[in-house]
């Protein structure tokens, strides 16, 4: 690598000679001389020019920049959500909230006990696996009692469930243990 | 020019750090040892006939997740007794059950299986808390409450 390549002509002279440099001067000199204020016109509006296009370019800089550090942001900030994980199920029915306050035997808390004699309630009317209707007398007996849970106008299986599902629910018990 | 390089070196990091988190969880995620296995829960009622119960169940050691519920050995309670749907993939669970019929059974039965996830080698251990028993006539009775590990 270090040799030396003897046909590269690197000692070769590159100044121009005088009588050339006169030559070229006389060939391409302007036939006419331009006045000092009309060059300096076309230099200040040449120089005007220039600075407006940096000014643009770094105000363009600048709010690109502040746009990748926006969508960073944003990425940033979708990612800490973790949008993947979804929650799990909950049982937040507002048929739900209102059998929290179904204490059906009156002891104070809503247990299975609670839907377990509703469940006997419904069946000793004699009407097993069927609705109690509201216009009947047993029907409207219980429903005064604020036994139709989920509020259609029946008491049946269906009150009996949100009762049980009430019993059951996590939040509702802050732990029994 | 200094204020763009530094916006862009803390957008850069703070992508970074978050990849480095991500990657992280995912590791731990795969990590630990998985197994499943149920667990059998048993009410003794003695000689009373067993209408209702109602148990809570919670894991003091190790780290489990519940992730399925089935009924019970009687007939009275083979069906999925009532749980919150929240509590699968939680280590805690309140199961209840009843049945109206006449056909009740009696002395020690399975009254449900849990079925769990159980993360890592530490042997889980359990706490039971029987909260209500009841007989064909809804009156509390006393029972007592146990469970088997299975494989």
């Amino acid at each position: 690598m270090t040799e030396k390549k003897g046909h590269f002509d690197e000692d070769l002279d590159l100044r121009v000679s005088p009588k050339l440099s006169e030559d070229l001067d006389t060939l391409f000199k302007p036939q006419f001389s331009v006045p000092p204020e009309v060059d300096r016109a076309i230099m200040d509006q040449a120089n005007r020019r220039l600075v407006q296009r940096h000014w643009r370019h770094r105000i363009f800089r600048h709010i690109s920049l502040w746009r990748v550090a926006a969508a960073a942001a944003v990425i940033i900030f979708a990612f800490s959500l973790n949008l993947t994980q979804k929650p799990g199920p909950t049982t937040t029915s507002s048929f739900i909230v209102e059998a929290q306050a179904v204490d059906i035997d009156r002891n104070g808390r809503v247990d299975i006990l609670d839907a377990f004699k509703l469940a006997r309630h419904i069946e000793s009317a004699g009407l097993t696996g069927k609705s109690l209707s509201p216009v009947s007398s047993t029907g409207q007996a219980l429903e005064k009692r604020g036994w139709d849970i989920n509020g259609d106008g029946l008491v049946d299986r269906n009150d009996v469930d949100l009762v049980a599902l009430s019993a059951v629910r996590l939040d509702k018990h802050k732990g029994v243990l | 020019m200094k204020k763009c390089m530094v916006i862009s070196l803390v957008s850069v990091s703070l992508m970074l750090a978050l990849v480095y988190v991500k990657v992280g969880q995912a590791a731990t995620r795969i990590g630990p040892k998985v197994r499943f296995a149920p667990l059998h829960i048993y009410l003794d009622s003695g000689n009373k006939s067993l209408a209702a119960y109602q148990f809570e169940l919670k894991a003091t050691a190790g780290k489990i997740k519940i992730v399925g519920v089935e009924g019970g050995q009687h007939a009275a309670f083979t069906e999925a007794p009532y749980y919150d749907p929240a509590a699968l993939a939680n280590d805690r669970i309140i199961i209840a059950a009843f049945n109206t019929g006449r056909e009740l059974p009696k002395g020690r039965t399975r009254i449900a299986t849990i079925h769990l996830q159980i993360i890592g080698d530490a042997e889980p251990d359990y706490e039971l808390k029987l909260v209500v028993a009841a007989d064909a006539d809804a009156k509390e009775i006393p029972a007592e409450i146990s469970f088997e590990k299975g494989e």
